[in-house]
Order: C-alpha cells, then structure tokens, then sequence
C-alpha cells in the first residue's frame, strides 16, 4: 500500500518494481478505511447518469402517483384531491378492463408466436454456411424497420382499393377489395403478423447466437451412442438453450408491453374498441381527452403490473452479463 | 442397427430440407413489404397506386425530389423532418455517451459498495413504460417551455437508452483486466486519469456500439416524438403519418419519404449486425 503514496516522479522507478508493487496491492484485501474522497468519487461519476434517469423515470412515477388521487385536466386549470375515485373508474370501466385483458392476450399470443417461430429459424440459420451470412443480414432487414413506417407500408399494402394484398388475395379467388382492418378478428391477425414480422428476428438472432456458442463435443457423444436427431434436442440443445430462450422471452415481453406504434397507425384502436390496448387507452385518456388523473391512474396500474418482470430480467440478464457481478 | 441409423439420417436429412426451406420462404416473404415500399417509389406519377400493381416501368427519382423539396403548399419539407430526426438522434446519443461511460466507470469500481444495486437498478428502468412516462414529461415540457424543441426528445430518448449504454459499457470495462488500472493507480494516477487514458481508448469500440444502437433507436422512436412536437422539432416517423393528409394518397411520395427513413438505419443495422443483438440483450447474448 506505500507504492499508493509514491508521488508521481515514482514512474521513474524500474518496470520490474512497478510489477511486483502492483501485484502486491492486487492481493490480500487488507484496506485502509477509504477516506470520504474516495468514497464519494464513484457517486460523483454516477451523478450525471441518476439525473436524467431519475428525471425520466422516478420523477414522472412521482407525478403519476400523486395526480392518479386528482381530477388535474392538461388544460382545464387546477383540479383537486379525489381519493380512489380514477382508480375505482379504473377498475370498474368495462373498456379499461377490455383494454388490459386484449394487452395480455396480445402479448402472450405475440410472444409464444415469435418464440416458436424464432426458434423454428434459428436452427436452419445456426449453420455457419455461406448462405446463412446472407439469410442473416436478410433476417435483420424487417427488425432495423422503423416501427412507425412499417405500420405505414403494411397499412398500403391492406388499403382495400389499392393495396397488393387485396388485390393478390383477389386473384387467387378471394373476395375483391377485402378491408382486414375493418374487422376486428382479422385487425388482430394483422397486428399479431406485423409484431412477429418485425420481431421474430430479434428472436431468431438471438437463438442463433445461443446455437453456435453451444460446443459440440456432447453433440458428437451422442451421435456416437447412436441418439436420435430428436433425443439429442431434446436432452443436449434445448436444456442448453434454455438461458437463451429466457433472454428473448424476457427482453419480449416487456418489449410488447411497450407496443403502441402500430396499434396506433395501423387501427387506432378500431374498429370500435375492438384493438384498444392499454398504451393506445393511456394516450387517448391523457393526451387527447387530457383527463390526466384516470390517465395517471391506468399509467400506475400499469406501472406495476410492469414492475413484476423486473425479477425476471434482473435474473436472466444481470447473471448472463457478468456472473460474479450479480 | 445399419437400418436404424441410415433412416435416421434420412429423417434428419428430410428435417434439415425443411428447415432451411422455411427459412428461406420466410426470408423471402419478409421481405415483401420492404419491396412494396422500394418499388412504389420508383413508379412514375399516377401508376403507383395502380392496380393490377405495375411491375414494368421506367424507374424515376421524382417522388424523392418532390418530397424533398420545400414550399408547394406543404407544410414543412421532408427534408428538415429528418433534419430534426438527426439533430435529435446525435443529441440524444451525445448526451447518453457522456453521462453513461462515467456511469459505467463507476459501476465497475471495486470499492464502490452500492455497485450492485445502481447496475440493477438502472438495467430495470429498461422495463419503464413510455406511455407513463409521457403524460408526465409533456406537462412538464408544457410549464417549462419546452414543448415542440429538441431537448423535449433529447432527454427522454437519452434516458430511455441509458439502461442499453450503461450496461454495454460496463460489461467491456469488466472485460478488461484489472491489473492495468490498479498498476496506473500504483504510479499515482487518479481515477480520472484512469477513465480518460486507459479504460476510453480500448472502450472506443464499445462506445461506437452503443452510439449506434442509441441512434437506431431514437430515430426510431414515434410516441414521445407524436406528443411533444408539433412542427419545430417534429421528427420523420411522425411526419410520414401525415403525409395522407399532406399529398392527398400519393403512394410514389409516402415511399420515398418511408424509404429515407429506414435506409440509413438499414445500413446501420446490417452492418452491425452482431454487435446489435449483442446490445439489445444488455450484452447477455455475444
């Protein structure tokens, strides 16, 4: 610990002395109390970083706890103390509870979709063959889509009059001018193909990279032993593949929880209420009707049911990423 | 036993035909929309929303002029749409770079006990949905003036991609071996010097990563951008939407100004396509 001390000109010293003083401080973990210097520099490191986050999160959860007990309207001035009364609306309207159930369905449905899908594609893809370079780019080129633009082209390609899917459907002997945004089962089969169409790579990609990390030696005992192509994914590749599966169904499902930019271009909600999910149900409440207490109090409601994932991602990411850390 | 194992292989010959052959049709099919979008803006005014859709025509680069010319009764030219969608991106990046590699840094120190707690703690505000983030920032935008300017999306998309930057930068710092910074600190030198002469340039890489993905994704971005701007800072995704509106249904120009949006991104992303999936998993996937 004296080397610590030594004051710069100290570099002068020999390369040899400079190794071995290292290697002493490296060892045993017998530490001066740090001095209040020392202690406070990695908050002053962090401090930037808390700012903006807390500003960004902790501070609109503050605000959104505090108006979800008030009638606050974005432009009607101030309003008052209502108690549980945007959370009794919360609970007892029957579009909010349609609202959060079709959000769960969405999500789950989406999900077990892309998961399946994506697994399904990344055992073709893992292959590390010339073709697969390209199919993997390929397979990238959907996800990199501005969810905005291609809520936009998928709304093209549906428009009744003009649209190639209409018209392509019409030629292989379906009904002319066919508008699957107008009904809400084939609305929800449209938005469900977008979600897995943009992310069943994210998918995919991830799978593929679990795949070719995976060595092969159990693989080859196996084969062998004479396994079957099943047994061995059965036993050897899925159980080895199971962190990789938890990533992507984790870092999913949060992600679809967030879904808003093709609800909200592709169907807006409709027809009727019929796709409304609870993000496009947030921000017709708080931003266009501006009745900011029931917008706040679905935002809380919604806040927590998010936060019981947290557990979940701390789990399969924060132990993959740095085992000793977590 | 020959019996067994040869139609074992044919099984596994038959799956592996299949496989690649779904794979393939979905490769093809997927891209299909993106087609749609490339060969509509080409099409010359008045067959691009023809149907039977033309598939033989002489290819134009009108509708990318038109739409990026400014006046004609329009509004605001495209063209300064993704003028704000860059200013905000590079702001946004910016900001998360220079507050997330110190954050990192810290994150990695030994000493520092609360290490731990900060690391999860900012990984979960990953989960944070921005629809309850949004009503909050646009009244607070509203009292402080800020509405419809570029800091109103800057600090919000540099927030919402702190969680992938922090902890993309702190998973490389903890790759790097830890007796080069303990050596440097033994010659005296202060954490700071430790950050900047040490630790940043074999983090540049690291950093290029995390920039990118930041870019991507606040380009991306369309709820805070539809909320909180109105026509200063509006941005590109939020324009396109409009565009039905501002052109009447001309499907040549929405194209092209869909194609602007997601060509610099699809470059991006396919060259970086690694390090990407590397990035969106919190570097949990390599």
């Amino acid at each position: 610990m004296k080397a610590t001390a030594a004051p710069l000109d100290a570099t002068l010293t020999v390369d040899a002395s400079r190794r071995a003083a290292g290697r002493a401080t490296a060892g045993p973990r017998d530490r001066k109390p740090l001095t209040w210097k020392k202690r406070s520099t990695p908050w002053v490191y962090m401090a930037p970083a808390m700012f903006v986050l807390l500003l960004m999160t902790v501070a609109p959860a503050i605000f959104i706890f505090y108006s979800a007990f008030r009638n606050d309207k974005i432009l009607g001035g101030v309003g008052k103390f209502v108690g549980l009364d945007n959370f009794i609306t919360a609970v007892t309207n029957a579009s909010v509870q349609h609202a959060f159930l079709i959000t769960f369905g969405f999500v789950a449905v989406a999900v077990i979709l892309e998961m399946i899908l994506g697994f399904a594609l990344a055992l073709p893809l893992a292959a590390q063959t010339r073709a697969n370079k390209v199919g993997a780019a390929l397979m990238l080129l959907p996800f990199a889509v501005t969810p905005a633009v291609a809520a936009m082209v998928f709304k093209q390609l549906l428009n009744p009059n003009y649209g190639w899917v209409g018209y392509y459907l019409g030629v292989f002997g379906f009904p002319n001018g066919i508008d699957l945004l107008g009904d809400p089962t084939s609305a929800w089969i449209v938005l469900v193909i977008l979600d897995m169409w943009q992310w069943t790579p994210f998918v995919a990609l991830i799978l593929m990279a679990g795949l070719q990390s995976l060595p092969g030696e159990p693989r080859e005992a196996a084969m062998v032993d004479g396994a079957t192509s099943w047994q061995m994914f059965r036993h050897i590749t899925f159980p080895a593949m199971v962190p990789f599966i938890a990533i992507a169904a984790v870092l999913r499902t949060i992600q679809a929880f967030k879904t808003f930019d093709s609800f909200k271009i592709l169907t807006g909600g409709g027809p009727g209420e019929s796709t409304e999910i609870i993000n496009l149900g947030i921000f017709r409440v708080g931003l266009q009707s501006f009745n900011v207490g029931l917008a706040c109090a679905l935002g809380v409601v919604f806040l927590i049911i998010l936060s019981l994932l947290i557990p979940f991602m701390l789990r399969v990411i924060g132990r993959r990423s740095d085992p000793e850390e977590m | 036993m020959t019996t067994t194992s040869s139609t074992s292989r044919g099984g596994a010959v038959a799956r592996v035909i299949v496989g690649r052959t779904f794979l393939w049709a979905w490769l093809l099919v997927g891209l299909v929309p993106l087609l749609f979008m490339f060969i509509t803006s080409i099409k010359p005014a008045g067959i691009a929303n023809q149907i039977p859709p033309a598939w033989i025509f002489p290819p134009t680069l009108d509708n990318y002029a038109s739409v990026l010319s400014a006046g004609g009764g329009k509004s605001e030219s495209f063209g300064q749409l993704l003028t704000n969608s860059a200013i905000v991106s590079l702001g946004a990046t910016a900001l998360a770079i220079v507050v997330g590699v110190p954050a990192a840094y810290a994150l990695t120190m030994r000493d520092f006990r609360a290490r731990k707690g900060l690391s999860s703690w900012i990984l979960s505000t990953y989960m944070f949905p921005p629809i309850v983030a949004v009503i909050p920032v646009f009244v607070f935008a509203g009292k402080l003036g800020l509405m419809d300017t570029y800091p109103a999306l800057i600090i919000p998309y540099a927030a919402f991609n702190l969680p992938i930057v922090v902890w993309i930068l702190r998973s490389s710092i903890l790759q790097l071996p830890y007796e080069i910074q303990e050596a440097a600190m033994v010659d005296g030198a202060s954490t700071w010097d430790v950050l900047r002469r040490i630790i940043w340039p074999l983090l540049v890489p690291s950093v290029a990563t995390a920039a990118v993905l930041t870019i991507v994704l606040s380009w991306n971005e369309f709820l805070f951008a539809l909320s909180l701007t109105r026509s200063g800072a509006k941005t590109a995704p939020v324009g396109l939407q409009q565009f039905t509106g501002m052109y009447g249904t001309d499907w040549g120009n929405i194209t092209a100004a869909a194609t602007l949006i997601v060509a610099p991104i699809l470059v991006l992303m396919v060259v970086l396509r690694r390090q990407m999936v590397a990035g969106l998993t919190f570097g949990a996937v390599k």
